[in-house]
């Protein structure tokens, strides 16, 4: 445990320590490779006074409202299309087309229909997370074995039963997949779209930073919006984990 | 006797009659291919009595697993007759269990709820529910297992807990789609003395499908041989010996070898001549 932990943190320290000794050469100037330890010090500092705070609430929570809503909606979407052959038939081919297009070229549009407001991060968020996981759910729903279905037919199982001990257990694990691809997807495009058009959150702090040359605050940002991704990630994992206990010996 | 055994199932009513005798009747089943009808049953005639062990053995394509499924009511597009006691088949039923090949037992539910499933859909009081699951997971050997998942039994294991859903809501028939064909030889010994004791106590009547003749002579009180395309009724063997059977009884042998002669051997039905002979005449043409 301790050992696999180690000989995961390794490479981290190694790539800080060649980034440390790369600033100290003086072959790029202090301002523009700025050293880890002064990083360290602007996020301790953007920390202590509050600022890095306010910024990653604000971001959080509009990731919360757009995950929310992205993922209601994929969730029925998928399962609508992987129950409903009709369904199917008329959005499957719009929604594998519309798919492809990276969230990222929805934004002009999306800034003309709604403004740079809470709005306008919210519905990028949830269009990043709706994709995702409506395919997820699709795929879920889609694979589970005919063989179970003809036993709950044998049993004459009861609908609500159906849905809760046969339905959902199996669709969960593929779903929450999706969810966590979702929740990560969602993350990355609100940054982005954070440093393009906003007036807080984490990528905005960035933003800032850079107008201002504080390559430092730009990169503390960078740490922050990598770890919250990670931990995100992490945490929908162990989710994953406690619903797949079954699989496990 | 049987009296007392019902007073101590207070869930049985006790007017029901222990019965499920099935009639099979001009059954005939089509598949479709494109446009064109596949017969894959024609004309099959069946009486099961009540409390019967019938096994069904056959090339693959006779049609036996298609038939076990129209029984079950899994597939209800036949024409002809089947009836359970008298009435005609349309759905499935808790009155007839179907074990499968596979155990299908799901996999996030413990061996308990996989059980406890199978009485979701009946009238028995939520308390007695915990008694039946634990006497029939008691029944089929598995006892200390009950909190197991699916994937820590056994392939036998596994099985005797599919044999222990199917039985849970007592069936008047249990259906056997090749219940032992995906264990080991000697996994497959020990369930088939496994179900030849639960067959006894229980004595419900059982259909069974097999591919392996000698499962057949040793389990059914009648093996019925069939042929394939379309499917339809070869040959019915009686085997007339008290259970349970010695493996090793030479008749069981003579039986078994019997019919695997009949069905490796020629065709000998005089309605489908074309299968008969082998003329060399026609093997210099070929």
């Amino acid at each position: 445990m301790i050992r696999r932990f180690a000989q995961g943190i390794a490479p981290l320290l190694a790539l800080l320590l060649a980034w440390q000794l790369a600033s100290a050469s003086g072959v790029f100037p202090a301002q523009v490779l700025v050293p880890p330890s002064e990083v360290a010090a602007t996020l301790a500092r953007l920390w202590q006074d509050g600022e890095l705070g306010d910024h990653l609430g604000t971001s959080l929570f509009r990731l919360v409202f757009g995950f929310l809503t992205g993922a209601a909606i994929g969730l029925a979407f998928g399962a609508a299309m992987a129950l409903s052959k009709l369904f199917e038939t008329l959005f499957a081919p719009v929604f594998q087309a519309v798919r492809q297009v990276p969230v990222l070229a929805f934004i002009p549009m999306l800034v003309l229909l709604l403004g740079i407001e809470e709005r306008f991060k919210i519905v990028v968020v949830a269009v990043a997370v709706f994709f995702p996981v409506a395919l997820a759910t699709f795929d879920g729903v889609k694979g589970i074995p005919k063989a179970w279905f003809e036993v709950a037919r044998l049993y004459r199982t009861p609908p609500l039963p159906f849905i809760t001990r046969i339905l959902l257990p199996a669709a969960v694990p593929p779903v929450l997949t999706g969810l966590r691809l979702g929740l990560t997807r969602g993350w990355l495009v609100l940054v982005a779209c954070e440093l393009l058009a906003a007036d807080s959150g984490i990528g905005q702090m960035m933003e800032m930073g850079r107008q201002m040359f504080r390559i430092d605050v730009v990169l503390a940002g960078v740490f922050v919006s990598g770890l919250v991704g990670f931990g995100l990630d992490r945490s929908v994992k162990l989710v994953e984990r406690r619903f797949a206990r079954w699989k496990e010996a | 006797m049987t009296l007392h055994t019902r007073i101590d199932t207070p869930h049985v009513p006790i007017d029901t009659p222990a019965n499920g005798a099935l009639t099979i009747a001009n059954l005939s089943k089509d598949f479709r291919i494109g446009r064109e009808a596949l017969p894959v049953l024609d004309r099959i005639d069946l009486d099961i009595r009540a409390g019967e062990f019938v096994s069904i053995v056959g090339p693959s394509g006779c049609g036996k697993s298609t038939l076990v499924r129209l029984i079950a009511g899994l597939d209800t597009d036949y024409a002809g007759e089947i009836r359970l006691d008298g009435k005609r088949i349309a759905g499935t039923s808790l009155d007839r269990g179907l074990i499968f090949q596979d155990h299908r037992l799901f996999p996030w539910l413990t061996l308990e709820e996989n059980v406890g499933l199978a009485l979701l859909n009946t009238d028995i009081p939520k308390p007695q529910r915990a008694r039946i699951v634990a006497e029939h997971i008691a029944l089929v050997n598995l006892t200390g297992f009950e909190q197991a998942y699916p994937h820590q039994l056994s392939g036998g294991m596994a099985q005797r807990a599919a044999i222990a859903r199917a039985l849970v809501t007592e069936p008047k028939l249990l259906l056997l789609d090749e219940p032992l064909g995906a264990l080991d030889a000697l996994t497959r010994v020990h369930v088939q003395r496994e179900l030849q004791r639960i067959w006894l106590t229980q004595r419900s009547t059982m259909v069974m499908v097999t591919h392996d003749v000698e499962e057949a002579v040793f389990l059914g009180d009648r093996v019925i041989v069939m042929d394939a395309k379309p499917g339809r009724i070869r040959r019915i063997v009686d085997i007339d010996l008290p259970h349970p059977r010695d493996r090793s009884s030479p008749i069981l042998h003579r039986l078994r070898d019997e019919i695997l002669a009949e069905l490796t051997g020629p065709q000998v039905d005089s309605q489908a001549p074309e299968n008969l002979v082998h003329l060399p005449v026609r093997e210099v043409r070929a």
